[in-house]
């Protein structure tokens, strides 16, 4: 008899996993409009909290791991290395290539290992974000490949990306003229939810009949030079309403900098204890 | 030396005022920033500025650059060209292989056009080469081994042992006393290490004697 080798089929006695889920409760916010899920507040500069730590990978060149709630992602950096297809060489200035990847077990839903359409589009949109924080131009004929794997995807997953990323370069020794900061920000009518979880990016608890200004906004910044290098938005909201995100978002990166600038110091120092000469 | 800053891309150091700019770092708006997370060396120079730079310990990312002597190992030979695999900048090991070219007129200073590469070079070779350009789109790194300084440096013989340099064109093998050809370097003492024990008693390290001691063997060099 042919046996079904596409499907996986569990044990005769298995159960779905579903009947023993704990229902995360979705309820609607009948609580006060100030206090979000997780405890965090609406309409205040209120991070989550992050883990970072660099140089956990000992086969890539640098990387980075980096975890703010429940998202967690890993990036690693590979190069400079010489570009394998000639025909994209360039002789100026190196490439830059990036890779954002969820892993199958980091949805809710169970994806596939191949690379779908929105991440692809994320790719792009990190690659758009880091390109202009790294030096190129002094490693001519040769690319530089950075590769983000999502872990666990609970909302601001770009943002997060982006600051994984560069933090992965740095531990990497890429020449950078700045950290590239990222910071995700929602819209909700009149308030605004900074570095929202999955539920809140997906308007699952929508605050009663907001239907204006409703949108998400994922800003990449370059704190040291002050100057935006990305910029992500969805949904649709009034112009003072987004430059205000912007500069919200602007607050965040500010306020995950130290954070950062300690985590890549330790790494440095593990690398190579201060010398006495 | 004072105790060791850390600092990490972006950082603003100085003013361009106060100190040259070294590696590591970039200029902008007449302050000095770091483009590296690493330590940060102040080395005074003198009655000149103090050089400030930012270092890390491995410095792996070098890359080739125009006028580097790198060491490279033969892949593939041609009647017109070598290919070779670049291993060290200096003497810095490369992370990762960059592919490079000698062409049949970059081996010698002489005589270019009567060059067989057969004669100089054999894949599996080490060679001492310098960088002259970057190449194109097209093609890789060019390197040229016509000094005196470049050519090969290890090179085993068909019967599979390590070659002992006679001439700048010969080497000869300590087992079975064959001779082949080769574009040979004339390796300095300082960077040249002992070899393993004596080579058959052949020629007793001639590197000790400088490969071109003067001896009856020796034809006459016609190096530049």
């Amino acid at each position: 008899m042919p046996t079904d080798t596409k499907r996986v089929r569990g044990p005769e006695v298995s159960q779905s996993p579903s009947l023993f889920l704990c229902k995360n409760a979705v309820k609607k916010s009948t609580a006060s409009n100030d206090a979000r899920v997780d405890g965090r507040q609406r309409g205040q500069v209120d991070v989550r909290s992050v883990f970072v730590r660099c140089g956990l990978i000992s086969q890539a060149k640098g990387s980075a791991y980096i975890e703010a709630g429940n998202t967690k992602l890993i990036c690693c950096v590979y190069g400079p290395r010489e570009t394998e297809r000639k025909d994209e060489t360039d002789m100026k200035s190196g490439r830059l290539i990036t890779d954002m990847r969820f892993a199958p077990f980091s949805c809710r839903e169970r994806g596939s290992w191949i690379q779908g359409s929105d991440e692809k589009d994320l790719s792009l949109m990190l690659l758009e974000s880091l390109r202009p924080g790294v030096c190129l131009q002094k490693y001519p004929r040769s690319q530089i490949e950075v590769n983000v794997m999502v872990l666990e995807n609970d909302g601001a997953v770009l943002a997060h990306a982006v600051t994984c990323a560069s933090m992965a370069l740095a531990d990497a020794g890429i020449e950078m003229y700045d950290l590239v900061l990222g910071c995700s920000i929602r819209q909700e009518g009149a308030t605004y939810l900074i570095d929202p979880t999955f539920l809140e990016e997906n308007g699952y608890n929508l605050a009663s009949g907001s239907r204006e200004n409703l949108g998400s906004l994922t800003v990449a910044f370059l704190p040291s030079l002050n100057q935006i290098s990305g910029l992500q938005s969805d949904g649709e909201m009034g112009e003072d309403t987004l430059t205000g995100d912007v500069r919200t978002c602007i607050e965040g990166c500010f306020k995950l900098y130290p954070v950062i600038q300690q985590a890549l110091s330790k790494a440095v120092r593990r690398k190579a204890p201060p010398s006495e000469s | 030396m004072s105790p060791m800053k850390l600092c990490v891309p972006g950082d603003r150091l100085c003013s361009t005022e106060d100190c040259m700019p070294g590696t590591g770092v970039y200029l902008r708006h007449g302050y000095i920033y770091s483009s590296l997370a690493g330590y940060v060396l102040r080395k005074n120079e003198g009655e000149e500025l103090p050089v400030i730079s930012v270092v890390r310990e491995t410095e792996a990312q070098l890359l080739p650059d125009v006028g580097a002597i790198v060491t490279c190992k033969v892949t593939s030979i041609n009647p017109r060209f070598a290919k070779v695999h670049i291993l060290y900048v200096g003497s810095t090991p490369l992370k990762d292989r960059f592919r490079g070219t000698i062409r049949k007129e970059d081996v010698r200073a002489t005589e270019k056009d009567r060059v067989e590469t057969y004669k100089s070079f054999r894949p599996g070779d080490i060679v001492l080469a310098k960088v002259i350009s970057l190449g194109d789109v097209q093609s890789n790194y060019l390197l040229t081994t016509a000094e005196n300084e470049l050519g090969v440096v290890v090179a085993h013989s068909e019967a599979g042992a390590q070659m002992v340099p006679i001439s700048w064109c010969e080497m000869q093998c300590p087992r079975t006393h064959a001779k082949e050809f080769r574009k040979v370097a004339r390796v300095q003492l300082s960077i040249c290490r002992p070899e393993q024990g004596p080579v058959g008693g052949v020629h007793p390290s001639p590197l000790q004697q400088g490969p071109l001691s003067p001896s009856s063997r020796n034809t006459q060099l016609p190096y530049l």
